[in-house]
């Protein structure tokens, strides 16, 4: 297994280096000047313009800037935030735990409860619970985040929320913002973020779970008497959850890229906001930044997923 | 042209050191130094001996000069009454030396200034802290905490507002009349008009509403047809919810040298069609596809439909086409569009902020002129305004320049801002004005904000 996770590491430098060829052709071509876009045009006098321009290396070809930015990468040096004047990497270490505590909380929220739903109303086909798991989980999937985050803040934390009968007696809960960690804050942004993965997940763990119900083994565990309970969760409910496991990595990856959103809606100061307000002013070093350490975490987690079928599957071998 | 200053005594930076002469000298040259690389350069240019410092061929700057600790003498290459007014503009404020030395690069996230309240923390894309500054040289302000947060959804911020968690807001888009009728909050509500003009600019130097003959008689027309096209009051009223004023000239009304009697072009699209005959494109017949350009915003684009419908009605067919911001500005700078939308907000005020930076034909391109208009005779009438010291002369030719500039008609002047914000009514001492807009209180004196409750 090891001999396997190493060998996954180094397959990553290569999708690195592609990645931040792309990213690099993304941004740095596209039209727009970053330059004019941060130092306040009009009134740029082009002198200065083009000293700016020299000190960030912008006025050399295209194919030079991107070996130079390479070449800094190597060494580790993210660069400097044209706009903030902050270290990337400062920046990257300052966001990325708003975004993470983010991101983990709303996958709790997904898992837990689309896991539950879904086995609820897979053992229960058919049934009332499982209509309404399933549209809930419908709609939860189609709802975008800015209009689900904005019923969430008008149900639990506007004034609104005085006049809903039985919600009224929950204590309100803060609108927006980080709240310097405060865990109230991170109520509403997880469960409208979670929202989005949750109905699939439900989903998911239904069919899985239906699927392996039919199989013989456990119709076999059921003749030999065991109780329906160890039928489910021993028998049924690991295998079903090979296939959510796939699915889990993609909506960690698809949940990071759900932030920048879920983050605007709520004011949370996390690597989404830091992203969307470097591309209005083509903050490039950032931009590359927060890309690169995004693709890095998507191909990490999709290492993590892949091993993680070793422990549900015992038939999987890495070798 | 010297000014000379005498410095307040007991004036202290927020680390307690006192604020000297020679601080001023060292935050002007900063900006002019060559290695701080400043885009704002153009806030100290008219001093002597600037432009030498800037490009690195001088030691110091010959007009400023630190005649003793609380003196300072600053000489002008040349009389510029604006000059004063510029100075108040953020760039000239001063810094500790010591400070910046001590933090570089980082100075950016540990600001120290002499102000009401110092600095505490910013925690980025979330608030910013300031607390009061006992030795501020008013004496402390009445606040003791102020927290700037960044919330960057407008309906969120609104509702932030509303469940009391922050003193003042910005109004969301399409929400003014709604707020107007509420019993609570159009009580809350407060506005005024500032410092700003919305237009659409021709682009001077591209067919078909300029090039070499954009002085001929029928380019002329063509441009003032399109400016009867527009129902001015339809805008304002359906699209910004009567947040607005009717522009009829460049500057606003509330700026020094604006001319009342001035008299522009008013909804009349009989007029429009005449002089569209005349220029030669009847109905719009014989005019190139022209495409009106505007930066992605969901105001902008209904301002620019709603433009674009007025002008089919004389026969006139643009497309609307959007860029975003960065895109715009690079393609504005090189004159790539026929006719764009921009608005100008004063970095000062005074009328050379508009009409020198908006249309002096040295300022074509990146220095603010974006419709490249360049009329000889407009130039030399604001080159005159720019240096003359007596008011009335000056607003003279200001007046004398912005009528001339209203017959060629290089712009459709839209409007001029106006601000709105709901302030809680416990919260007093506010004195907004025409500097201050709804979510930058740049003027306001907030030692003066006390609460009560």
């Amino acid at each position: 297994l090891l001999v396997y996770i190493v060998r996954r590491l180094f397959a990553t430098v290569p999708v690195l280096f592609g990645v931040t060829l792309v990213i690099f052709i993304l941004t740095f071509v596209a039209p727009g000047d970053p330059v004019l876009a941060l130092f306040g045009q009009p009134r740029a006098d082009p002198e200065t313009v083009a000293s700016i321009r020299r000190e960030y290396n912008l006025d050399k070809p295209y194919p030079v800037q991107y070996f130079l930015y390479v070449g800094k990468l190597l060494r580790g040096d993210l660069g400097r935030s044209y706009r903030q004047r902050l270290k990337v990497s400062e920046i990257i270490l300052d966001r990325l735990p708003k975004t993470a505590r983010l991101t983990v909380a709303a996958m709790v929220i997904a898992i837990s409860v689309g896991v539950i739903a879904g086995i609820i109303s897979a053992v229960k086909q058919y049934s009332f619970i499982d209509g309404i798991v399933m549209v809930g989980s419908l709609l939860g999937v189609s709802t975008p985040v800015f209009w689900s985050g904005m019923m969430l803040i008008l149900v639990f934390s506007s004034v609104l929320h005085d006049q809903i009968p039985l919600i009224k007696y929950i204590p309100r809960l803060p609108i927006s913002g980080y709240g310097g960690g405060d865990l109230r804050y991170l109520i509403l942004p997880a469960a409208a973020l979670g929202l989005l993965s949750m109905g699939y997940i439900a989903r998911m763990t239904r069919s899985s779970m239906l699927e392996i119900i039919r199989q013989d083994y456990v119709r076999t565990a059921r003749a030999k008497g065991l109780a329906e309970r160890v039928v489910i969760y021993r028998h049924t409910l690991k295998n079903a959850l090979i296939p959510v496991a796939t699915v889990l990595g993609l909506t960690f990856a698809d949940l990071l890229t759900g932030a920048p959103l879920t983050e605007s809606v709520f004011a949370w100061p996390g690597m989404g906001r830091a992203i969307v307000a470097a591309v209005q002013v083509r903050d490039l070093p950032v931009v590359m930044g927060i890309s690169l350490f995004f693709a890095l975490i998507y191909i990490f987690v999709n290492l993590i997923v892949d091993i993680s079928y070793a422990y549900l599957d015992p038939r999987i071998r890495y070798d | 042209l010297v000014y000379t200053f005498n410095i307040r005594r007991g004036v202290r930076f927020h680390n307690g050191r006192e604020l000297k002469a020679d601080d001023f000298r060292y935050s002007f040259e900063r900006v002019l130094n060559p290695k701080t690389k400043s885009e704002r350069v153009w806030v100290f240019e008219k001093i002597k001996g600037a432009k030498e410092f800037n490009k690195g061929e001088a030691m110091a700057v010959s007009g400023i000069e630190v005649l003793d600790d609380y003196t300072l003498r600053l000489t002008l290459e040349k009389g510029f009454p604006p000059f004063l007014s510029v100075m108040t503009y953020n760039s000239a404020n001063v810094v500790p030396r010591e400070e910046v030395e001590r933090w570089g690069e980082d100075f950016t996230s540990h600001p120290v200034g002499t102000g009401p309240f110092k600095f505490v923390e910013w925690v980025h894309d979330d608030h910013v802290t300031v607390e009061k500054f006992d030795d501020y040289w008013k004496g402390r302000p009445y606040l003791d905490r102020i927290i700037f947060r960044v919330i960057p959804e407008e309906a969120t911020r609104f509702e932030e507002y509303k469940a009391g968690n922050l003193e003042h807001v910005d109004i969301p888009s399409g929400q003014f009349m709604q707020v107007k009728a509420d019993m609570v909050l159009s009580k809350e509500l407060r506005e005024w008009a500032i410092l700003g003009t919305y237009y659409i600019g021709f682009n001077m130097t591209k067919e078909p509403f300029g090039g070499r003959d954009w002085n001929s008689e029928n380019k002329r027309k063509l441009r003032q047809a399109m400016n009867y096209a527009i129902d001015r009051d339809a805008i304002i009223n359906v699209i910004l919810e009567g947040r607005g004023i009717k522009a009829a000239g460049v500057l606003p009304p509330l700026m020094p040298g604006y001319n009342p009697k001035l008299q522009g072009y008013s909804y009349d699209p009989e007029r429009a069609r005449t002089l569209l005959r005349e220029a030669g494109y009847a109905d719009g017949r014989g005019l190139p596809p022209i495409t009106l350009y505007h930066n992605t915003s969901e105001t902008h684009r209904k301002v620019m439909e709603l433009i674009q419908a007025q002008l089919a009605q004389i026969g006139v067919r643009v497309e609307v086409r959007s860029m975003d911001w960065a895109a715009y500005l690079k393609a504005l700078d090189v004159g790539e569009f026929q006719m764009f939308r921009l608005g100008w907000i004063a970095d000062y005020p005074d009328p050379e902020n508009f009409l020198t930076v908006l249309l002096h034909g040295r300022n074509s391109g990146a220095g603010g002129n974006a419709a490249f208009y360049n009329n000889p005779v407009v130039n030399q009438a604001l080159d005159r305004a720019d240096n003359t010291v007596v008011w009335r002369e000056r607003e003279a030719f200001y007046r004398h320049a912005e009528e001339l500039i209203s017959r060629d008609a290089p712009w459709i002047p839209i409007y001029h801002y106006f601000s709105t914000v709901l302030v809680k009514p416990y919260v007093k001492g506010v004195k907004l004005s025409a500097m201050d807009t709804s979510t930058n209180w740049l003027v306001q004196p907030l030692e003066e904000i006390w609460l009560d409750r």
